[in-house]
């Protein structure tokens, strides 16, 4: 194996383990609820991982270290995806500070109806989110 | 406390238990209680699309109302990657629920 390929392979595993240093982090910052409002430095850290994977492929590798450069150009890019398309926008009425909440009914876990006439004559934290996932 | 997401119901009965979840978590798959507040999200569609598949999702949303079901606090996310933390809904309840 030559020098450049080492140096490519090297660079390859490289790549993935940035990657996935910064992906653990993401998830644990996630998890803290402390991810920062401004992202630039995940998003510098993610492309900065994906150079390497591409580096490696321009330097030259073994099928050994072509694996771990591609999966870390994979993860980064759904990163670096997944920090554009997070932005939200409520509708141009959403329900504000002094309004009555609106009466509705759904099913919960069990799969019988609940009706939001229930809630009266507590006080109650109403969470939306999206899905478990 | 009560949930409501896009969540199927046997979704959400399954992942109860792996958070060990009290509140009550309703489903909004075709998001009638979502649009009834107007928190549909109205930017790019991030989740799964398809047959079967939610059309849309709601802006992550926390809103605290009274007895009488009166909004006195209401955070929206403006990202879904950052939404209100424990601090931030404890500090909200103490201020607005504080004897009630």
């Amino acid at each position: 194996m030559t020098n450049r390929k080492i140096l490519g392979t090297w660079l390859g595993f490289i790549a993935l383990v940035m990657a996935i240093g910064v992906v653990l982090f993401w998830f644990r910052q996630a998890n803290l609820v402390a991810l920062p409002q401004d992202r630039t430095l995940f998003v510098v850290a993610f492309v900065a991982a994906a150079m390497l994977g591409i580096a490696c492929f321009i330097v030259g590798t073994r099928w050994f270290g072509g694996i771990p450069a591609v999966g870390a150009i994979v993860v980064c890019a759904f990163m670096i995806g997944t920090i554009y398309i997070s932005p939200q926008k409520v509708a141009d009425n959403p329900v504000k500070v002094g309004d009555v909440i609106p009466q509705f009914v759904a099913l919960n876990d069990d799969g019988e109806r609940f009706d939001s006439r229930e809630l009266i004559g507590r006080p109650t934290l109403i969470k939306f989110f999206r899905a478990h996932w | 406390m009560l949930t409501i997401s896009t969540d199927l119901p046997e979704v959400i009965k399954k992942r109860r238990g792996v958070h060990d979840l009290k509140a009550t978590m309703l489903s909004d798959r075709d998001l009638i209680v979502t649009d009834a507040f107007g928190l549909r999200n109205q930017l790019m569609h991030s989740g799964p699309m398809g047959e079967g598949e939610a059309e849309a999702l709601p802006v992550p949303t926390t809103i605290l109302v009274d007895a009488n079901g009166k909004v006195l606090w209401i955070e929206h996310a403006d990202n879904y990657q950052r939404r209100s933390g424990p601090e931030v809904v404890l500090k909200a309840i103490e201020r607005h629920l504080d004897g009630a």
